[in-house]
Formats: C-alpha cells, structure tokens, sequence
C-alpha cells in the first residue's frame, strides 16, 4: 500500500525556480520545499521562509547552562559542604566564574545541535522524496519544487496543473510505501 | 546591479559625495579644531612641566591613545583580512586603508611625551616615573615611600625599564606601525592603478610578516605606554586587553563610516546588508574577546592575591586610605555592564546587526565605552601624599586631567580625520579596490 506524499515538477535552471518558487509563495503554499544542486542565494526568502529557529534554543541552553554553574557551585561550595578554599567566599560571582562559563557555553552549543536536530526532525532513516525515480539528479543538473499533500491548499488536479504553469517539467506524483 | 558597472574611471567622479566648497569648509574646521584642541592640550604640557602637574601629560596620553588604539585595529583587520584572502572584504577593506593615514601623525602627537622625558630634565618623569630615579614611589613595608633608584621593584627590571631603551623602543613601534601601513596602502593603491594580481601577493606576505611585528609593537607599546605609568604592576594579558579594545573600536568607526558613506551615496548598493552583519558579527566576537581578556587579568589576580599586583585593582575600586567604595568602583561596573553586557546581549539579535540605525547606534555606543576603558586604564594612579595612612592617594576619577584629556582628545581626533580625509578625496585611490581579484566575490557578497 502506498499514500500520496506530494507533487514533484523539475526545472533546468537555478533562475526558473527562483521564479516559479516566488509564485508558489505568492499562491499561498506552506508545505513545499526546493532541491537544488547548488546554494541559489537568496532562495530562502523568495520562498517566504525566515530566519532559522535554532538561535532561540542556543540561547535558552546557554542561560540554562549559567544557572546550572551557579547552582552547582553554590550547593556545593556553600550549601552542601560550606568550605573555604584560597581565602575566597562560599559563593561569589567571581572566583567560580570560569565554572559558570564553560557551562554555559557547553548547553549553548548543546542547545544548537539538539536543537537543530529537534527543528529538522532528525534523526530519520528515510524520506519520501526518494522515491521520486530521478530525485538523484538534484544534486547534478536538475532543480526540483515538491509541493505536499499535507498543504492546506493541495488540490489533486489544480496543484499539478499550477506547477506545470509555472514552468515545471515531468510532473510526477511521488507515493511513499507503507506496509 | 554591480556587474552592469563600467569599473575604472567613472568611479572617481562618482567619489565626489561634497562639492569642493564643502570640502574646503570641513578641512578647515578640522584644522581649526586640531589647532586648538592641540594648542590647548600643548599648552597644558608647559604649564605641566614648569609647575610639576601630572594631569595634562595624564590627559595628553589619553587623547592620543583612543585614536592610536583605532589605527592600530585597522592596521590589524586589514592585514587579518589580507592574510585569509577573504572574498568579502575589499569594499570595507579600502575604507580601512584611508585610516591607516593617520600612523605618522599620531607619530607626531606621542612625540611631546618622549621629548619631555628625554630632555625634561628634574620633569622627565614627570609621566613615566620611573624615568626619574631621584623621583619618590610607593615602598611595600615603609609608608614614607622611597626613590625609584632604591626601590628593587624597579632596579629588577631597569634593564628592560630604562629611558634610552625606552625610547628606542617607542620609535621603532611608530617605524612597524608607519612603515606597514604605508606598504598596505602602496599595494592597494597601486592596484588601482595597473591592475596587477601581484600586489595582491606581496600584500599577503606584507601581512604575514606585519601581524606578529604590529602584535609584538602594540604588546609591548602598551606596556611602555600604560602599564609602565604603575611600573610596580604588571600583567602578560596587557598588550592582548589592547588589541582587543583597538579592534572593536577600529570596528565601530569601519561600520559608521560604511553607513555614512552608504547614505551619502558612494557606497550605496556597494556596501550592502551582508558586509553589516559579518561586521556587526565580528564586533560581537571582539566583544566577547575583550571581556574574556579583560575578566582573565582580573581574576588570575585576584586568584594569587599579590599585593605587587592587587593594588592596581584596589584603587580602582577602593580609597585606599579608608578603605570605603569610591567613584572608581562605579565606572569599572560601568565597564563590566556597558562595555560587555550590554553591547553582547544587543549584538546577539540579528536585527541589531542589519538595521543601519541600530547598528550604528551600538557603534557609538562601543567607542564611548572604550574611552572611558582608557581613563580607566590610563588615569588612577598612587599619588604620594607623606600624611596618608598608606603614603599615597588614589587618583580622583574628575580632575584636570579630565579637561586636558579632552582638550587632546579633540585635537588629535580632529587631525586624524583631517588626514584620513584628505587620503579619501585624494586620486590616489578609487572608492573600491575595483581591480583586486576578490572584488566581484565582496560585491555579490550574500549571507
């Protein structure tokens, strides 16, 4: 058994796609996406999406990673087991420091990779996209718009039909197997 | 769009952003303002020298040093960026280059300070203490202070703290600093001009042998310069807490003259929203670096708990008589929340680092916050004072120091941008490097 994964049309150029995806955009598509052999600069806003997500986690893990220094070295050093090293307070803001630090940017820098992996749903095995017979070919000559069933616009005739308007090539519906 | 540009030129006509009248009318209160910021600044060192007073040497050398620190950061970034050939930095690169003008000038503005302290006679350490060793300094044990010549503090490092090695040494920074940039400037130029590949070559090997030469001249420059003021006091993080401040500074005056330059119009749709972000990128890198830097000199300090070394923490923060919370204190939290905190949490956001008025903004913002890095720096001190309960008083943060200082600060600023100016209007150059083999790649620079 098979479901319907999405509509996949090709392109032979970088600048035919950039047209054709500003029209995507411009028609209202929210689940669609482009493969390109190369970076095409500015692509990313001609098809409407903003700037990456993954700042926010990197900033949320490193404030974590500040306040679990201090806790740490505040429960240990001053709570726990008070003890006086160098002449230096239970707890103070400053000789701990490079404790406060390092971990903050030890949860940063795990707040971006596990955060980059959250927004991209990875990790996964498979995806859809390659069953298209000729998917390989969007890492060497051919550019490629899959518009997806799950699109709250997504019409089985019109959709095909509005990709080969905009100037797409072999239209082919593209079926993920299911068992 | 760039590539529909005819290079070569055109451009010089289109560098003309003020007419000829306006020119003339800024150049002449540049000059104007260096004359009498300077006259002024000049005026304090002999009125300094005949009474004995410190503050106008003190200001003097505070002056001068915001706008070599700036110089300084632009020769580095240049020849950083000429090193990586970076694809994106041409256009700002030029712009950089214009500045590197002013090293021979800034040459002339130190100049007072190594004349007085070779011929100054009963004043030459006058700044510099240790260059007089029948002047008077603070002794750990006796509180009555003794002479430099009989303090073992100086007598270990009179072979490195000597005046004709001093003075040396001085002069051969201005020689590292003036002799590259105007090697930087040369090869650049001339590319304009014949459009040889091989200048870009020999800049590369300029650079690779001028960065550890400028590291090794300002490491040291600041030593002699600003760490020796206290000569007691020393810190290996000194030239690297230098560096840093030069570069975010010399970053803050690259992005405001791209804007303004931009705005003008001579670099619009040349100096785009890419080149502002890697720039407003790297100013929230040398942000960080600098309080790394600067966190790092204080806490080994603390840590080790050296009274040869924690006092210069101490009249920053404290009277050292009575031991109460002085006005030091608050310009170093100044410091901590204005020049780090503040800037690093604002530069985190992208928003802030593309929209021109922000940025700028933040530029000014990072520049007023160095200056008063530098008083900070430069300006507390041990007065002796044979009454004090330590022998010596810290120096108070407003003084006349402060009103020499800006004096100095005004003139030499107007004469550095006088010069960099006039290197921008001159034909030695067109507005962008338009024949560097990276030109293309810096103006279809992309995010």
């Amino acid at each position: 058994m098979n479901i319907k994964y999405g509509v996949a049309a090709t392109f032979n150029s970088a600048k035919s796609l950039f047209d054709a995806a500003g029209k995507v955009r411009e028609e209202g598509y929210k689940e669609w996406e482009c493969y390109t052999p190369i970076p095409v600069h500015g692509l990313d806003a001609q098809m409407g999406i903003g700037r990456s997500k993954v700042p926010r986690f990197t900033l949320a893990g490193g404030i974590t990673g500040f306040c679990t220094g201090m806790l740490i070295v505040w429960y240990m050093n001053a709570f726990d087991y008070p003890l006086i090293v160098g002449g230096k307070p239970y707890f103070s803001m400053i000789y701990p420091f490079p404790v406060f630090y390092e971990l903050t940017i030890l949860f940063a820098a795990f707040g971006t990779l596990f955060g980059m992996f959250f927004l991209n749903r990875l990790p996964r095995h498979n995806h859809p996209i390659f069953e298209h017979p000729s998917f390989g070919r969007t890492g060497d000559d051919k550019y490629m718009i899959v518009i997806e069933v799950e699109d709250h616009k997504f019409d089985d005739e019109a959709t095909p039909a509005f990709l080969k308007d905009v100037g797409g090539k072999s239209i082919t519906v593209i079926r993920e197997p299911v068992n | 769009m760039p590539s529909k540009l005819r290079w070569g030129s055109n451009f010089i006509q289109e560098q003309k952003i003020m007419t000829e009248q306006a020119k003339k009318d800024i150049d002449i209160k540049l000059l104007a303002g260096a004359v009498i910021g300077l006259g002024i600044g000049m005026g304090g060192l002999i009125l300094g020298l005949s009474s004995g007073d410190k503050a106008p040497f003190l200001g003097w050398l505070w002056g001068c040093s915001f706008w070599l620190s700036i110089a300084i950061g632009l020769l580095m970034l240049v020849m950083i960026f000429r090193v990586f050939n970076s694809r994106w930095t041409p256009v700002v690169r030029r712009q950089m280059e214009h500045g590197l003008a002013s090293f021979p000038w800034l040459g002339l503005c130190f100049a007072p300070l190594l004349l007085v302290a070779l011929f100054g006679q009963e004043n030459s350490g006058i700044l510099w203490s240790w260059i007089n060793p029948e002047n008077m300094t603070v002794d750990g044990i006796k509180v009555e202070g003794i002479t430099v010549a009989d303090d073992v503090l100086h007598q270990k490092k009179s072979g490195y703290l000597n005046l004709y090695f001093f003075s040396i040494r001085l002069i051969f920074y201005f020689a590292v600093f003036c002799g590259l940039s105007f090697w930087l400037r040369k090869v650049s130029f001339k590319q304009d001009q014949d459009g040889d590949p091989n200048w870009t070559h020999l800049g590369v090997k300029v650079s690779a042998i001028g960065i550890p030469a400028t590291a090794l001249a300002l490491t040291f420059g600041a030593f002699d310069m600003f760490m020796s003021l206290e000569y007691q006091w020393f810190s290996t993080m000194y030239g690297v807490w230098f560096f840093s401040s030069g570069i975010r500074s010399a970053l803050a005056v690259t992005i405001l003259a791209c804007l303004l330059l931009m705005r003008k119009g001579p670099l619009n749709g040349i100096y785009k929203q890419a080149h502002q972000y890697d720039l407003g990128c790297l100013s929230l890198a040398f942000t960080v670096f600098w309080a790394y830097i600067s966190f790092s000199q204080y806490f080994l300090i603390y840590s080790a708990n050296i009274p040869e070394e924690t006092f210069w923490y101490n009249i920053r923060e404290i009277n050292p008589n009575t031991g109460e919370v002085s006005l030091w204190f608050w310009v170093s939290m100044g410091l901590i929340f204005g020049h780090f905190f503040f800037p690093f949490i604002y530069l985190l956001f992208y928003k802030n680092k593309i929209n021109g008025n922000r940025i700028a903004f933040i530029a000014v913002w990072i520049l007023a916050f160095h200056l008063l890095d530098l008083y900070w720096n430069i300006i507390p001190g041990r007065e002796i004072v044979p009454g004090a309960h330590v022998g010596y008083e810290a120096r108070p943060v407003f003084g006349t120091h402060l009103l020499w200082g800006i004096a100095s600060l005004i003139g030499v600023g107007c004469l550095c941008t006088r010069v960099v100016l006039k290197s921008f209007n001159s034909k030695v150059a067109e507005l962008i490097p338009v024949r560097d083999p990276r030109i293309i790649e810096s103006l279809n620079h992309h995010e």
